[in-house]
Formats: structure tokens, sequence, C-alpha cells
């Protein structure tokens, strides 16, 4: 059976149900049992005058990366298509609605700036659209129809999905839905009969119904609500907002409760106030929210608060790309903030990894009594991919408090400096216990201390409890583990998948590279990461950022200079870019 | 001045070898080549070829996108002119856009021609001019062993000796329109007869087809005035006519092609037709005459582009190519009756 | 919260008795002698003794300023954050655990200036939090810069020429923004601040206090003791906290007449 490795994007203006469109594709294709890693990507000004663009990349072998080329492009709307035409591969197939309502100049037109090799299907949306359904509304779905008849997907994938996600709307909406798919199958079955390609094989091991398509997003929201989440507090930030509104429609059913507070300081002293008293809470941002945020952030590192903040990165700095991806916050995550201010940052790489870390971020969060952020991305936030339903067992939900014996009772010290620097830690409401946590240096107690001694021991004990966390946080990850390599390419967050599938072809072309995934970027596993950087002969560290900001951080632990590949152009890096990048190194060390 | 734009509506030797013309003398032009059929330009003559399996499909087409885009030549494949309006001076496409000219070239070539009395027959006979139609005999050649031929142009004569290669029993109805545009006289009728007859075709003499049915999928029947003939697949090869019909409503003066004078120019300023679709007129013979051939589509393509540049050069009928079938010698390069 | 009064003065005595439930801790407080916060210390302490909870089930938060320290100064559980971020803190504790008493402190530049934003919110969704506001219209730990409750005029070393700002008025602030229960007091009178406090603790929604103090070190001109008793006098005899029209005219017409000047109705 023929791999299948298939990128189709559809582009609308805001209103074309261009992300309707998209989402549909994805959960249908999961259902026929393929990979599936969608993205969309929209104006900041929603409503305008924006384009909409999803991109689904379907594969018979798991996906890891954006799909780089669009096989098929559905247009809504062609003006605003225009933008994707760079982006079609010489065979694209090309939907577009061939009969619009009125005359199109040939500077608005997709097919002037098509290339020649494209496979035009012009398919009249609206009118297929009105005459099945009465309406233009479901044009999209028209033109579905017309993608799937084309490229030979089974239609009761789509059929059932459409279904699905029109079912809480009522009988009748389904039924003009599926009329509007059916109008547009039924016309390209005829209309194209001669040229039907079969692109996805049917296959009975394929069988995807226990896959759920989930972005990073509803993933990290999830999670939340199964680490028994009570306390949701945020503020409306693109791209970190959609985590809020799936908390407000589904947390209330789990018992608890989201609060929109009036700032992004006000959120995070809400999570401190929540943790210090001892339940489960988080926020969630992104870089011009979590710059308000970081001096509390310093706050719970120094008062030894527990608390959780998912950074959903944007292109920055200050406002920036509000709705372009960027992994720039590094620097902030790790360091934001006044003073020695160690704290845990942690970063997924994929939309399960965004799932099961955010689960892991409350018990590090409880157990080492510090801020832990989670860094994600706008890219990672927002791309779906289909895995199977996160399931979590007790242990993973369990509460990692350590509280104070009960024979420590009337001399209990809050911040009693141990080996691991854990302090065993009381909330209000345990009698016998009471402290005042406090952002002043403090003895072990808790009483404001300003002495060098005490200032110096408190100090270490706090970065010591730190080094403590190293114990539970996720290894680096050594992916086609070599005693030696040409190139050791480094990679985090969600350009790790970029860099997985690099890799991955220049191993195919013949050339001696591996990987490393880097999941716990504070603190770090020097160790490991040290012993694969020295057993390559380059180190290559791709990011979405112009500073190079891991690199940055983990670049001493070698002698050679590490390369760098950075990009800022508000989109996922290129495979491909790594790829030639890795590469060019050796070929430049061949001669 | 803003940037001239140059539509040509075609995309064979006349469209081409126009819009090659017009980049070489206008070179900040914008020029826009709208071609109808979803492929690249392709050598007709090679198809036989093609269908024996002697070649592939690649090897039908000359010219890479990349030739296009290194000239800067807009190439727009699979989408059909529909209507012009030349007072707004736009090429109206079928999918409803509007494409602004300067200047037009009219190069669209022909198509089969089906003579009058077939016409009821049409979606029985196969024809063979596009890689499409190739490929539609190539399906159908794969499932049926005898093949008939009505008609017997150039065309027919070059695929009858592909089908022989791959094996297939052919026969052959000489039609009184067989050869067009030359009228068939007894003398080419023998030679013809006698060549095809030593290669194993089997030659039907028949004055009038009364009736074609389809029997089953792969089974057609055809009466004669004297025979019931059946055979899977069934070619019609009748030679080309103007492919014009689109542009009746235009404004255009159209006969059997798009009327044009000696310059190639329509009644429209900056309007010129090229090629097989154009029919032109000769001074001398003060008819209208028409082009066959590659070569002189090319030819004609030129001179239409370097006149909408503002040359004035007047076509001449070209010296006639001879084709030698079984001794005897008959025109190709042009025609004047219908 | 009802506690039958038998039952209240029962418990208060055995608190005062068994001296275990202290809610002054043994550290010292850092103010200044003559410091007005001694008097709002003095209240609160009558307060939490006789509503009779125990000390760990009572939260203080606080921001930074002079008023920042009072957690330390207490027996219960204390929440120091950092400087204007009290209410969310102490928003997060009392929703987290609603069986908490939770008690917010701070200044005036704490809670109006550099906090100023928050007021509002916990005003509007009515978080059940006892937030004391002591007001003595001056930066007191770093050693006297004007608040915004200052006096246009008020000459300081970060103002030698005098203020141009027009000062806030919290108590009209409070009433602006919806809180359901607001009283007005004076650091001078520490039965009266219990006797308020006791009334606003069962407020099951969010009580601000505004209570006039003095700082003895860096304002030798406006909130001086001197002053505050002259100015500072009882609401009308015939005043209606729940009515709130009233409520506006009588925090328009005078600063200083102390009492609950508003609680809402259930």
């Amino acid at each position: 059976m023929p791999e299948v490795d298939f990128t189709v994007e559809v582009c609308g203006m805001a209103g074309d149900g261009t992300i309707a469109a998209g989402g549909l594709i994805n959960e249908a294709m999961s259902l026929g049992g393929f990979s599936v890693l969608g993205f969309d990507s929209y104006p900041a000004e929603i409503r305008g005058f924006g384009r909409c663009v999803t991109n689904s990349r379907i594969g018979s072998n798991e996906i890891v990366a954006l799909g780089e080329h669009a096989h098929a492009l559905i247009s809504l709307n062609d003006e605003q298509s225009r933008s994707r035409a760079p982006f079609l591969s010489e065979h694209s197939l090309v939907f577009f609605d061939s009969n619009p309502p009125t005359y199109v100049q040939e500077e608005k037109s997709l097919l002037s700036v098509a290339p020649p090799g494209v496979i035009i299907f012009g398919i009249p949306f609206s009118d297929l659209a009105v005459s099945a359904a009465g309406s233009s509304r479901g044009r999209n779905l028209t033109a579905l129809g017309g993608f799937a008849a084309v490229t030979g997907i089974e239609p009761d994938f789509f059929r059932e999905v459409i279904k699905n996600k029109f079912k809480s709307k009522g009988d009748r909406v389904v039924d003009i839905n599926l009329k509007s798919f059916d109008a547009g199958y039924e016309y390209a079955m005829g209309k194209f009969a001669d040229r039907l390609l079969q692109l996805f094989p049917k296959s009975e091991d394929r069988a995807g119904h226990d896959k759920v398509v989930l972005s990073g997003n509803q993933a990290i929201g999830m999670a939340a609500i199964d680490a028994g989440l009570k306390l949701y507090f945020g503020y409306p930030i693109t791209p970190a907002t959609p985590i809020m509104e799936y908390l407000a429609k589904y947390l209330p059913e789990h018992g608890g409760r989201v609060v929109q507070m009036e700032d992004e300081i006000s959120s995070i002293g809400a999570v401190i106030g929540s943790f210090y008293a001892g339940v489960r809470a988080m926020t969630a941002t992104s870089g011009p929210g979590f710059a308000l945020m970081t001096e509390l952030i310093t706050h719970g590192v120094m008062a030894e608060i527990p608390a959780v903040i998912i950074d959903a990165q944007r292109a920055g700095p200050s406002t920036g790309l509000p709705t372009k991806t960027e992994q720039s916050d590094l620097q902030a995550a790790v360091f934001g903030g006044p003073g020695d201010s160690a704290r845990i940052v942690i970063a997924p790489t994929n939309v399960e990894e965004c799932y099961y870390f955010t689960l892991k971020s409350f018990q590090l969060a409880e157990k080492y009594q510090t801020p832990v952020i989670v860094l994600t991305d706008f890219f990672l936030d927002n791309r779906v991919e289909n895995r199977p339903l996160p399931k979590t067992t007790g242990e993973q939900v369990a509460c990692w408090n350590i509280f104070p014996g009960e024979s420590s009772k009337g001399r209990y010290q809050r911040y009693d400096d141990t080996p691991s620097g854990i302090s065993p830690r009381s909330f209000p409401g345990m009698e016998g216990f009471n402290f005042t946590a406090t952002g002043l240096e403090h003895t072990e107690k808790g009483t404001p201390d300003y002495s060098p001694e005490n200032h110096s021991k408190m100090t270490e004990k706090r970065h010591r409890k730190i080094r403590s966390a190293l114990n539970d946080l996720e290894k680096p990850v050594e992916f086609f583990p070599n005693d030696q390599l040409d190139v050791g390419v480094i990679g985090w967050g969600s350009t790790f998948g970029s860099v997985l599938e690099a890799v991955e072809k220049s191993r195919k072309n013949g050339f001696k590279v591996g990987a490393l995934k880097i999941t716990s970027i504070f603190p770090y596993h020097s160790e490991i990461i040290k012993a694969f950087m020295a057993k390559s002969k380059f180190v290559l560290i791709p990011e979405l950022n112009y500073e190079g900001q891991l690199a940055n951080l983990i670049a001493h632990l070698d002698l050679k200079p590490v390369e760098r590949l950075n990009f800022v152009t508000g989109a996922p890096i290129p495979p491909s870019a790594i790829q030639n990048r890795v590469e060019e190194l050796l070929e430049v060390r061949a001669q | 001045m803003s940037v001239q734009r140059f539509v040509v509506i075609g995309n064979g030797p006349a469209a081409n070898r126009a819009a090659d013309s017009l980049r070489e003398k206008a070179p900040e032009s914008k020029i826009t080549i709208l071609s109808k059929d979803p492929f690249r330009s392709y050598r007709p003559h090679l198809l036989p070829d093609f269908i024996a399996g002697a070649l592939k499909e690649e090897d039908l087409y000359f010219r890479p996108h990349a030739y296009y885009k290194e000239r800067d030549i807009i190439l727009r494949l699979g989408q059909s002119v529909v209507n012009i309006d030349f007072s707004k001076r736009n090429a109206i496409l079928e999918h409803k856009e509007l494409v602004p000219f300067d200047g037009l070239i009219v190069a669209t070539g022909g198509k089969p021609r089906i003579p009058e009395q077939f016409r009821l027959f049409e979606e029985l006979m196969l024809t063979l001019k596009t890689p499409t139609d190739a490929k539609l005999w190539i399906e159908k050649l794969a499932s049926t062993e005898a093949v008939l031929i009505v008609g017997g142009d150039l065309t027919s004569l070059s695929l009858t000796k592909a089908l022989l290669k791959l094996g297939k029993h052919v026969r052959f109805i000489l039609n009184e329109d067989a050869f067009w545009p030359r009228p068939l006289n007894d003398e080419v009728y023998r030679a013809v007869t006698e060549r095809l007859e030593q290669r194993g075709v089997e030659v039907i003499h028949c004055r009038r087809i009364k009736r074609m049915t389809r029997l089953q999928e792969n089974l057609l029947e055809m009466e004669t005035d004297s025979q019931t003939i059946e055979a899977g697949v069934l070619g019609a090869f009748f030679g080309l006519v103007p492919d014009v019909r689109f542009l009746v409503k235009t404004g255009l003066d159209i006969d059997h092609g798009v009327l044009v004078n000696e310059f190639l120019k329509t009644r429209f300023t900056d309007v010129y037709a090229a090629g097989d679709c154009a029919q032109v007129y000769h001074p001398g013979l003060r008819d209208y005459w028409v082009s066959i051939g590659y070569e002189n589509a090319a030819a004609l393509g030129r001179i239409a582009a370097l006149n909408l540049l503002g040359s004035r050069l007047e076509v001449r009928v070209e010296p006639e190519s001879i084709l030698e079938v079984g001794g005897v010698k008959v025109n190709t390069s042009w025609w004047t009756e219908f | 919260m009802k506690i039958p009064a038998r039952v209240l003065a029962d418990q208060l005595k055995q608190i005062k008795d068994s001296g275990r439930f202290s809610p002054r801790s043994g550290a010292l407080p850092t103010w200044c002698p003559g410091c007005g916060y001694f008097g709002i210390h003095q209240g609160l302490n009558e307060c939490i003794a006789s509503l009779g909870l125990p000390l760990h089930e009572i939260v203080t938060v606080s921001g930074i300023g002079c008023a920042g320290r009072y957690p330390f100064f207490t027996n219960n559980y204390g929440l120091h954050t950092v400087h204007g971020r009290t209410l969310p803190a102490a928003t997060g504790v009392k929703l987290a655990n609603p069986k908490l008493t939770v008690f917010a402190v701070g200044g005036d530049g704490d809670g109006l200036a550099i906090g100023g934003g928050h007021l509002p919110h916990i005003a509007r969704r009515n978080i059940d939090v006892n937030y004391l506001l002591f007001d003595n219209s001056i930066y007191g730990l770093t050693k006297g810069q004007p608040s915004p409750t200052s006096p246009i005029g008020s000459k300081t070393k970060a103002s030698p020429y005098g203020t141009t700002d027009r000062p806030l008025n919290a108590t009209l602030m409070a009433l602006t923004y919806g809180a359901s229960f607001v009283a007005r007091l004076f650091a001078g009178d520490p039965k009266g601040i219990t006797e308020a406090l006791l009334e606003g603790v069962r407020n099951p929604g969010f009580s601000i206090f505004h209570i006039h103090t003095s700082c003895v070190t860096f304002d030798k001109a406006f909130k001086t003791w001197t002053n505050l008793k002259k100015w500072t006098h009882p609401l009308p005899e015939d005043y209606d906290p729940t009515d709130i029209r009233r409520a506006f005219d009588e925090v328009l017409r005078d600063d200083f007449s102390l009492g609950v000047i508003y609680k809402r109705e259930y």
C-alpha cells in the first residue's frame, strides 16, 4: 500500500466556514484511520477582512510536522486564496467556486496566479448548496463533498463527522449540511468522472474510532480538569484564550470555577492565593501577560508557593504578532523577574505532551512548592493532532503535597532547610502549623530576616530544591541513538516535530544525524545534554526565535560553538530548512 | 504608459509562437496564454506512437512550465474562454473571470471535423486530436481487437500503423470525405486501398452509412448500404476544422474560422487570429483559406504577434507541401473548400 | 454565620481566659510609636477574639507598605504578597477554601495606587473578603511621598512645591464599585473598628473598611491625630445604611463621618 502524506489547505474569509471545513477534514481523516496534524491561521482582526487558512497534513504514518506544500487547496474565497498560490506544489489540486455571484477581475482571481501545472476542479459551490439546502451557507460543505469525491475519500467518514458536529443544533441543521456535502460529492463524481483519484486507500486496520482530534489548548484544558483543577484565573489573550473558554465550559461540571480576572497580575495573584490555601489552580497567558506576571511568579519562588502557568508564546516583543507563532519567551520564562528566582519550566513538543505535561505540572508545583511554567506556543496551542483519548492513572493525578508531620506541631518551621531543599508545607485550615508566607527574605521559620548569613543560606536552599526537581522531570530523549553523530540536532517545543522529520529524512539520505528532544527547560539535565553534544561533530539548535534562546541556555555545556538556525517568520520552521542546514554543515565539512 | 497586456487564446504552435514573438519584441509587456486544455503543449503527430506504447505520455509534451516562467509568460491551462467583450476588452472565462487585454491573438487551433452525415453518431466515434483522446483510445483498445476507421485523413493513416503494431484487426471505410480537404479521386482511392491492403487492413467499400448502434459496452454495429459491420472501437477521421464556436457571439466575423485580412487582423483593433482557427483572406484568390500543419500555424502566430506590435506583414500562401500516399501527391498546406 | 449572643459571650470568655487563642503574635510590630496602625491592630484583634474562630481558619493577606507587615503580628495564617496585589491573592485564598475567614489589609498606596485596578473587580465579584484600607494619605515605608489620598498642595520630599492632583475618596469609590458592605472608621477608635468589623465579617460578600489613620513620622500637616480627632464624628442619628442614595449623599457631603456607611440587604 502506498504511503499517504497529503496536505490540504482550506482558505477563505472570516465567516466562510473555513475553519469549520478544515476541522471536518481533520475529523473525517482521523475517522478514516489516518494520522492527522492540522493547523489554522487566522487574522488578529476577527470579522474584519480577515483571511482564514487551515492546513491539514494527512498520513498513513505518524505526522510530526506541518506540511510545507499543499497538495490540494480548497478555496472558499479566491481573492484570499491567492496568497496560498506559492505553497501549491506542481500538480496540486485546486477546488474553487466556478460560478461566483459576480464576475471576478483578473487581479482578484485565484487561477490567474495558480501555477500552470495545478489540476483545476471548478465546482459551483454556492449554486449547489442553494439548490440542495436552500442557502449558500453550506458551500464549505459542498466544497468538501467535491474534495472527497475527487480524492477518493469514503464519503461516510465526512457524513459521520458532519452529523457529530451539527447534532447539537438539531436534525434540520444536520440534514442541511449533509445535503450540501452530498451535492458537492455527486456533482464532482459526475463532472470529473474521467479524473477521479484514489489518494486515500481504505484499510481495515486503520480504524480510527479510538482516536480524538485535539488541539494543544484542548489537551491542556482536559489535563487541568483531569488533574482536579478547582480554580482557573485568567485574562483573555491570544493564543491562550481557548484554554479559558474550554475550562469555562467544562470545569463547572467537575466542581471547579473559572474566574475571568481584571488582568494577568490578578490572575497569577489569585492562583498563588489558591495554592497557598491548598487548592490546585492555574492560569494561562501569552508573552505580554506573562511579563505582567513575573513579579508574582518570583513571589511564588520566594514564598515557596506553587503555581501553574501556561505561557502560550506568540511572536513578540510587546504586542508583537498576536496570531503568529514564536519560541521567544524562553528567557523570560526561565529568568524573567527580579532576583535569583529559579523556577521550573517545561515545554511539551506535541499535543499529547501538552496533556501529560500539564498533568505533571500540578504535581511538580506541589512537591517543589514553586511556580511551574508550561511553555507552549501558538502553533502547538492551535494545531490539532489525532491521538488515542488520553487516560490518566491515579498516580498521575495524585497530590504531591508534602505535609509536616504531627510531631512537628508547635515547633513547625515552614521553610525548614532539608537536604532536598523541600520543606513540608502546611496551609490554612491545618491546626498548629500557622505561618506567614512572605516575599521578603525570611528565616526557616518564616520571619523576615535580612542578615547576610540567612539570605545566603535560604537562596542556596531554594536553588537546591529546584535542582532536586530534576529527579521528577522528564529526561531528554535521544532519537536514532548512536555512539557518534555527524550532526546532533537539539529541538524543543513545537519545533521538535520539524527536527524529527528533518533528521529522519537526512538519515535516509545517508547522513549520520541524531536528534535530542529537551522538554525540561529549567532545570535541565546537563549531563545528558553534554554527552549528546560531545559525541556530535556539529550541534545544531533550530529555534523559532532570533536570539537562539535555548542555545544561549545550554551552549556552554560544550566547548565547540553551537550551530544555530533561527526563524522569526511567525510560522513553524519547515523541516526542509533544518534538513538543508544539516546537509549543508556536512557538505562544508567535506570540502 | 502602463504595461501592455497581451492575451493569447490557445496553446498550440500558433499560440506559442505568438507568445514567444510578443515577449521577444515587447519585453516589458504582460503576456497571458489562456488554454482550455489542461495539458501542456504537445506534438499531435506523436499521438499514434503514444497509443502504440512507443512513447511515454511525458514525451508528448515539449515545453516545461519552467519555459514560460523564465520568459515571464503566464500560462493558464484548463481555463476556457467563453466570450470576449470587445468594448471593455476583456476575455471572459468560464468561471466568470474577466481577463483584460490591450491586444489579443486568437489561436485556438482546430478540432476534429465530423461531417454532417455523421453528426448523429458523434458520440459513438473516437477522434484523435489531444492526449486526452489518445488516452481514451488506449483505454478502449485494452478490451477490444477489432477497430473500424471511417474517413481517412493523415492522422488515420499513422494511427492505423500504430494499431497494426499492437496486433489489432483494422478495417477501413474510405469514405468520400476521406483525405479532406482534398477530394477523394479515384486515383488516390485506388492507391491508398492498395497500400492499406498490403499491410493487412481490410478496406471496405461503401457509399453510405445508414446506421450505427452500440450493442454492448465494447461492441458497436454499423450498417452500410452493402453490409453490417461489428467493431469494438470506431474511429472518425475527417481532418480538422477551426475551433471557434465559442466566438460566435463575440461580434467577430466568423465563417468556418475567424475571418481575418491578409495581415491576420480581425475587424477589431489589436485583435488578431492565427493558425488553424483563422480563415485568412487572400487578395489574389479573392477568397479565404485556412492553413494546415504545425509549421504553417507557427509562422502565422509569429506574423500575428508582429502585426499586433505594429508591423505590417502580409501572409503569403505557403507552397504546397506534399504528402505522398502510395505514390499519389496530396496538398497538406492549406485549403479553401469546406 | 450568625452566632447567638450567649454563645458568643461564652466563647469570648474562654478565649480571653486561655490566652492560647490570642490573635496577637509574639513579634513586636515594626510600626513607629504612636502609629495609628496599633489602633487598627487592636480593633481587628478584638474582632477575631470575639468571633471565636479558630486561628488556623483565619488568613490575613497583605501587600507592601507599613500595613504589609501586618500578618507577622498575628497568630493566624498570613500571606504577605507583593505591592498592590493583596486583593487578587485574597480572592484566590477565599475561593480556594470558602471556610476560611479572610482579612485583607493594606495602605492607601497599595490599595488605591498600584493596586487600584483590583478594587472595582473584587467589589463587583462580591468575594467574601474583609478589606481593611489603612488610609494615612502618605507613603510611610518609603519615607514620606504623596499618596492618592493626599490633599492638593501636599508638600513632601517628592513634592516640594506641593501636589496638584485631586485626592481619591476611598469610601465613595467603594460605593461606586458596588461593594456590598462599606464602613468608614478611625484608627483612634479601636472599639468602633471592632464593632464595624464584627458586622462586616458577617456580610457574605466583599466588605471594605476605610480607616482614617495617622502617620506620625512623615505627616505633620494633614492627618495628624489632632486633626483627625477634630474632624471625625459619628454618622447622623437617623442614618440608614441600607439606603444607597443616602450613603452617596453622606459621603459626598462629609469626609469624616464614621460608622457603617452602606450594607446591602440580601
